[in-house]
């Protein structure tokens, strides 16, 4: 249960970000209102049996890293090299590229918090990261050479499993930074990056740590990507650039992309004494699920829900609603006008990062929680892209006999939805994100005051 | 193919784990130990047989990696072994 009094703030943050050098970049993007997606080569690659080719990926070159080849397979990065020296060979061997992100996104985060080589080290501080899918990349390689061409279980070498297990991320920063405190992982959908950062603002919180390095990483996968292809919810037909339009009356997708969102999460106390930048405190964290036993509808019900228990912990008065708005026909409006029936048609404005960069799976939550922090630090609202044309009737959903929601048609929110970075006073930012199963998580983060 | 010969190839192979200290492959003789001497991680051994089975042409038992001892003659003792069972 929370200790009375305790507090946890967020120290510093860090990560990989489509087509950005680093957090700065990502955050001057987004106040740009510059989208981060793009034409993905090695979608093109598989022609007709590839339905949706754009998304906000990365490479390994943009990340400064350099594949090592196993000699048996082309496909397989036996290892990876940093050209930049950032993380030392012995975890490179055992990390798939998410993790590798991982590792850089703690070391960034560290360094911005300022801990000190004990304090990172202690029994107090632990590591909660997520990713949303398993190692495909590594594994796909590693059961092609067995199955298909009769190999050797070895011969894909000794790491598939340290490269592939569920809370691989977690396992390769612990043994990168050697912190003492917990090590896991939660798994949460298109909900894991919030959810691994609330839960280890719980545990922080109740009093069980005092430090956290937490998020969710997506490393780059055409593995990850045609899974959702073949669920045909991926985007098509636009441009790159306008391919993810939540809230747009021509939306027919969301658009898959990969990344990183790491942040240092720390006792508000402890960082305030010894002087350090303090980005956000937050207010609450809470998750529910729909428990009306469909894996992918959302629910007005269940955000409903959502909204009371965050309320239930912390005073919920957001001047931005970061939403999961991910660009797809059903999602967009019944997160709409949930957040417009808690919170009433004035007084804030919402944030759809995911119009800039797209849906990066596991990575969605933390990444997007550190837009809301750039947000907070920068007093500005990043811009809903490609929101141009929003619906003047309601929703067939709005119709329906049981339907309890506003009967508004989206277009009446307008005002809610910037198309261009605005500037105004932001004290608190609520953020939401769902995941399949109907999961659903939301936190609220303050400035400093 | 002569144990010197041998020795050279594996050191090449060697040279290709990026998890060794490149420093410490100078001096590498067949008393060489893997673990002790060049700092490798027990997990690398596994990969260092591999990368041999694909350098010398050979493909060792389960039994001859279970029992593989950690020092450089050891590996060529192994090879030269399997090339022998062709």
């Amino acid at each position: 249960m929370p200790v009375a009094g305790r507090k946890v703030a967020v120290v510093g943050m860090g990560g990989a970000f489509p087509t950005c050098t680093g957090v700065a970049d990502f955050g001057e993007k987004l106040f740009a209102g510059k989208s981060m997606i793009r034409s993905w080569d090695k979608a093109l690659a598989y022609g007709k049996q590839i339905r949706s080719t754009v998304a906000g990926f990365i490479t390994e070159e943009e990340m400064d890293l350099e594949a090592v080849y196993n000699v048996a397979s082309a496909e397989y990065p036996e290892t990876y090299i940093d050209k930049k020296g950032r993380i030392p060979d012995i975890n490179l061997a055992t990390a798939d590229m998410g993790s590798i992100w991982a590792m850089i996104g703690a070391k960034e985060s560290i360094e911005m918090a300022g801990w000190t080589e004990a304090e990172t080290r202690s029994e107090g501080t632990g590591v909660v990261i997520g990713s949303g899918g398993a190692g495909h990349v590594i594994l796909r390689n590693a059961w092609h050479g067995f199955f298909q061409e009769g190999r050797k279980s070895r011969a894909a070498g000794s790491h598939t499993v340290d490269r592939a297990m569920v809370y691989r991320d977690a396992a390769n920063v612990s043994c990168y930074i050697k912190n003492r405190g917990v090590c896991e992982s939660i798994g949460s959908a298109c909900a894991t990056g919030l959810g691994n950062i609330g839960y280890a603002y719980r545990l922080i919180k109740f009093g069980l740590q005092d430090r956290a390095i937490c998020g969710g990483v997506e490393g780059t996968s055409l593995e990850t990507f045609i899974g959702f292809d073949g669920m045909q919810v991926l985007s098509k037909g636009f441009a790159p650039e306008e391919s993810s339009r939540p809230f747009d009356l021509q939306r027919n997708g969301f658009v898959c992309s990969f990344g990183g969102g790491i942040v240092a999460l720390e006792e508000y106390e402890m960082a305030k004494a010894r002087g350090a930048h303090i980005y956000g405190v937050i207010d609450e964290y809470f998750n529910n699920s729909d428990g009306d036993g469909d894996m992918f509808a959302p629910s007005f019900a269940g955000q409903h829900r959502l909204w009371a228990g965050l309320a239930e912990g912390a005073r919920i008065k957001p001047d931005v609603v970061k939403v999961h708005g991910t660009s797809t026909p059903i999602g967009d409006i019944i997160e709409l006008l949930c957040v417009t029936d808690v919170l009433g048609e004035e007084g804030y404005h919402v944030s759809a990062p995911k119009s800039q960069f797209g849906h990066m799976l596991g990575a969605a939550g933390s990444v997007e929680f550190i837009a809301a922090l750039l947000m907070l630090e920068n007093q500005k609202v990043s811009p809903c892209l490609n929101s141009s044309t929003l619906n003047t009737e309601p929703e067939a959903f709005q119709l329906k006999e049981g339907w309890t929601g506003p009967v508004k048609p989206v277009s009446e929110y307008r005002h809610l939805l910037p198309q261009e970075t605005i500037e105004k006073e932001i004290n608190q930012i609520v953020c939401l994100n769902y995941g399949f199963g109907g999961t659903n998580s939301a936190i609220a983060v303050s400035r400093d005051v | 193919m002569d144990r010197k010969e041998i020795l050279e190839g594996l050191i090449e192979v060697l040279k290709t784990i990026r998890t060794i200290d490149p420093a410490k492959l100078e001096n590498v003789t067949e008393e060489t130990d893997f673990l002790a001497d060049m700092n490798a991680p027990s997990t690398e051994l596994i990969n260092i047989a591999v990368k041999v089975e694909q350098k010398f042409d050979v493909e060792f038992e389960d039994d001859d990696i279970d029992n593989l001892g950690s020092k450089v003659k050891d590996v060529i003792d192994l090879i030269i072994l399997a090339k022998e069972r062709g």
